[in-house]
């Protein structure tokens, strides 16, 4: 078939579409054969990218995930995205097969193979990209009905059958126990016994009980085994995509391809962006230019000499973004460590991985600077000191040592109640704020705080940005998915290049 | 004679003795070949090495016992380590354009020093007789979910030598779990999070005990009082009074907790205070449901084990295999069961230099019988006090391979009913 833009005559047959696309839920299993412009691949990918960030951001604000809360969120922010459509579609399946419900599904098909293209290039893309899918295909396995469940089953090849009323009885005290949620239902739900692998997500928050290698979940949780199916399906072909990725040679692809993601994400701060930073300044950025996780760290490590192993990576890496040399960092480090250790202790033990931050040692990868995701992401157990304040820290504790810094109480409070509803990420704003008597254009990584601060404080000309979002007050920053500048480019050659990107011929089965 | 106190310096004397006489390379190999039922398996297995000098080697790969015992006679390194399995030899990795991991047993490290916030009788690296009842209730609690709730039999229980424990689980299914999985079975054992700035690290949440963490806490309960509040003495100054009050989310509770507490006079009398507060709350209804588990929380706090789950999660994490020598203390990396855990003392653990010392005892009081025949006969670890360590790993290596001996009996049978 054959949906060129240029030949806008193609005519959709709908009998054909409906077969193609049966179900609103969609394991994708079969690639897409068909042709389409690039244009259309790159608002197709940039669309579906759109939904993806715009789940994200959502999970940033730390409702419950598929709560209410969070899906009048998820709705509002694809709303403002321009995307109502798709939630509504993604929410409210009506299997109806209307013509705009299979072209829906027809975009939904092609946007998701189209970004596995994107995504597949290495370990970090490929989780982030499961991760957002597997929240797209639980929020629509969510809003299926029983019948639509079971269609789906069938459709798929999927069988499963509950536990019998003998084995049920047999444990129901230790389903009482250790089912989450109310009671009150639970003895006339179905259970089903599924290996523990295969919902992990239950198991790892204990929400269930697990006995002997099996989980055993009621029907109410049964999206959780469906969506551990298709994250294994989903990572496979991954995989599969990637091994066979040399072999597509549409050279206006590749520069796309490998944009897409920075194309949002901003960047990656290996590279400082300013000159270089003296080691002796460091108290003086500490207390002016340094976001509070990172401002912690330092003061930790000026007081006992000593950070543990994910403390010394978070903030060696932020030092290295924000310009510290490796020589400097080596004497930095080298003269705190020495005052509890002997220099021959420091040399064996911890010299290897300042210069292994900097690429120069293991695998010589340059390491990239922790964003705000991965530090508020990160585990932080007993003695460490590392991860986002905002979120690893006791509201009063946080205060405390707030107003130890002389921020007004005013900010103080304002700061503690943005904790308090989960909003790490705004609260850390109101930091920069109440510390650089402005507000910030939305904190999304350390070293950005950190140049954001230097170029507040007048000791760094501002970098021409891009408008940031006009409410900046609450909001989150507006950091979406726009299309690269080369790319643009390259669309307007697009008749001299010609031809239409056939994604047949890009090899994406699974098998 | 009484032994020499160990002292690192005399580890390049020692240690060719050690490997060549007492290292017991025979179970350790049947352990790592698995029963060769797949043929490579041992080959494929990363080792690494630390030399004297620090100095490291990865992926070195032995073809099979003879070649390993020849390599760590030859090198004679301070650690050896135990890394995965690949799908070729990890030394010659560089030959193959993808060198993953594939295969692990999942492993558990407990680390004394994550205990320094609630211990007070040690610090750092230092551990005693106190201190030890940590790792043993830790011992109990993790062997007691991986058996029960995860199915696992095969759990091998090492004291790493200095000041904390290892659990290599050995299990087919467990070798064979991912990366995700390993994080799911690490993170559903891991109650006790936050850092520096949380003072409440235990926070359940829920109306219900989830029945690991009920299991936990009846491991934990009879313990709690001898071990906290008297050896460790949490109750005993107002600075640690007020780090378990700390622990209290709701101020009018804690001001009575506090106020019951100073009428009390020794710290028993001062905990049986906390708990009769929270009782009376919790019978008046004043607690919130999901606050009513508030004692459990703080008991968890102390006691429930804390995993450096890092190692756990990995595939390729190093961990240091059992009967190595552990270069600071000079004792042995040794195994123990963990249903007497509490019989274990970390303190008597043999060094190097005892054990050294009582081959040389044992092969002078032979020779002074002229009994040399029976001298060659004796493997040389079972003169010494490493024999139970061995005995231990045997019993778990031998129970290993019954699961294929099993499986072998299981399709002949199949095998038997098919022909009639
Ligand atoms: S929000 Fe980001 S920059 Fe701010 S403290 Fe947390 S991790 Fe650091
Ligand atoms: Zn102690």
């Amino acid at each position: 078939m054959d949906i060129s833009r240029r030949r806008k005559v193609t005519k959709v047959v709908a009998g054909s579409l409906a077969e193609l696309y049966p179900h609103n839920l969609q394991m994708y299993y079969i690639p897409p054969i068909t042709e389409i412009s690039l244009s259309e691949f790159e608002d197709l990918a940039l669309e579906r990218l759109k939904v993806l960030r715009c789940l994200e951001l959502v999970n940033l604000k730390g409702a419950n995930k598929f709560s209410d809360e969070w899906k009048a969120s998820l709705c509002e922010e694809m709303t403002k995205q321009g995307l109502k459509n798709f939630y509504k579609m993604s929410t409210a399946p009506t299997c109806k097969q209307t013509d705009a419900e299979l072209q829906y599904r027809k975009k939904d098909h092609l946007s998701h193979f189209i970004l596995r293209l994107a995504y597949c290039r290495s370990d970090e893309l490929r989780r982030w990209f499961i991760a957002r899918e597997l929240e797209l295909f639980k929020l629509r396995f969510m809003s299926l009905n029983a019948d639509e469940i079971r269609e789906f089953l069938n459709m798929n090849n999927l069988s499963y059958s509950p536990i019998s009323a003998e084995e049920k009885d047999a444990i129901m005290p230790s389903l009482y126990e250790s089912t989450y949620g109310s009671t009150a239902l639970l003895s006339e739900k179905d259970f089903f016994r599924v290996p523990f692998t295969d919902v992990l997500e239950l198991v790892r928050s204990r929400k269930v009980f697990v006995q002997a290698g099996y989980a055993y979940i009621p029907s109410s949780e049964f999206v959780a085994v469906m969506s551990s199916v298709y994250r294994a399906t989903l990572g496979q072909a991954l995989m599969m995509t990637y091994r066979r990725l040399p072999n597509v040679d549409d050279e206006r692809l590749v520069p796309l391809l490998k944009g897409l993601h920075t194309s949002y994400v901003g960047e990656d701060f290996k590279t400082p962006k300013g000159g270089e930073i003296c080691i002796e300044d460091l108290d003086k950025h500490a207390r002016a230019s340094y976001p509070l996780c990172m401002r912690f760290l330092h003061e930790a490590l000026r007081t006992h000499h000593h950070l543990r192993h994910f403390g010394r990576l978070q903030y060696g890496l932020f030092l290295k973004g924000i310009g510290v040399s490796l020589q400097d960092a080596m004497r930095f480090w080298r003269e705190e460590f020495t005052r509890i250790m002997d220099v021959d202790k420091f040399e064996k033990e911890h010299a290897y991985n300042v210069r292994y931050n900097y690429g120069q040692e293991g695998k010589r990868t340059n390491y990239t600077p922790y964003s705000c995701m991965k530090i508020i992401c990160s585990s932080v157990g007993p003695g460490d000191h590392h991860g986002c304040p905002f979120k690893h820290s006791d509201v009063k504790i946080l205060a405390n040592k707030l107003q130890a810094y002389g921020i007004s109480s005013q900010y103080v409070g304002e700061i503690s109640e943005l904790v308090k509803g989960n909003h790490y990420q705004v609260a850390c704003g109101k930091y920069f704020e109440a510390t650089h008597g402005k507000p910030s254009n939305g904190i999304q990584h350390p070293n950005q705080y950190f140049e954001e601060s230097q170029v507040a404080l007048g000791n760094r000309p501002a970098i021409k940005q891009e408008p940031m979002s006009q409410n900046s007050q609450h909001s989150q920053p507006n950091n979406y998915p726009s299309k690269p500048k080369p790319v643009k480019q390259e669309k307007v050659e697009e008749d001299v290049w010609g031809g239409d990107i056939d994604l047949s011929s890009i090899d994406m089965d699974v098998a | 004679m009484k032994v020499e106190e160990f002292s690192p310096d005399s580890l390049p004397d020692l240690l060719p003795l050690y490997y060549k006489r007492l290292f017991p390379y025979g179970p350790f190999h049947r352990w790592i070949s698995y029963g060769n039922v797949e043929p490579n398996y041992f080959q494929n297995r990363e080792f690494s090495f630390t030399l004297a000098e620090d100095i490291y080697i990865r992926f070195k790969s032995f073809i099979g016992r003879e070649d390993m015992e020849k390599e760590i006679q030859k090198r004679c390194p301070y650690k050896i380590d135990i890394g995965a399995v690949y799908a070729t030899r990890p030394q010659e990795r560089h030959m193959t354009a993808v060198f993953q991991p594939q295969e692990r047993e999942l492993v558990f490290d407990i680390d004394m020093t994550d205990y320094d916030d609630v211990r007070s009788c040690c610090s750092g690296a230092d551990i005693c007789n106190k201190c030890w009842k940590f790792m043993v209730l830790a011992c109990k609690i993790l062997d007691a979910a991986l058996r029960e709730d995860f199915g696992y039999e095969h759990l091998l229980w090492v004291f790493s030598g200095r000041r904390g424990v290892h659990c290599w689980v050995c299990d087919d299914s467990a070798r064979k779990l991912d990366v995700s999985a390993r994080s799911t079975v690490a993170e559903y054992l891991q109650l006790v999070t936050g850092g520096e700035n949380k003072a409440k690290k235990v926070v359940l949440n829920s109306d219900k005990l989830h029945h690991s963490i009920r299991r936990a806490k009846n491991i934990i309960e009879p313990q709690f009082e001898s071990m906290c509040v008297e050896d460790q003495d949490i109750l005993g100054t107002p600075e640690k009074i007020s780090k378990v009050l700390s622990l209290v989310p709701d101020d009018q509770m804690r001001q009575e907790i506090e106020k019951e507490m100073s009428k009390q006079n020794t710290p028993s009398m001062k905990w049986a205070a906390l708990t009769s507060v929270v009782q009376s709350w919790i019978k008046r209804g004043q607690l919130k449901k999901w606050r009513q588990f508030l004692v459990e929380e703080i008991m968890l706090q102390y006691t429930y084990p804390r995993l450096d789950i890092n190692v756990s999660k990995g595939m390729n994490h190093l961990l240091k295999a059992p009967f190595c020598i552990h270069p600071k203390t000079g004792k042995v990396c040794i195994p123990f069961n963990p249903r007497a855990a509490e019989k274990f003392n970390p303190m008597t653990v043999p060094t190097i230099n005892q054990l050294i010392h009582e081959i040389g005892q044992f092969d002078k009081e032979q020779t002074q019988e002229g009994d040399e025949v029976s001298l060659r006969r004796v493997k040389d670890y079972r003169k010494t006090s490493l024999n139970k360590g061995v005995v231990i790993f045997e019993e778990f290596v031998r129970k290993l391979e019954d699961t294929w001996k099993g499986k072998q009996i299981k399709i002949e049978a199949s095998d038997a009913t098919l022909k009639f």
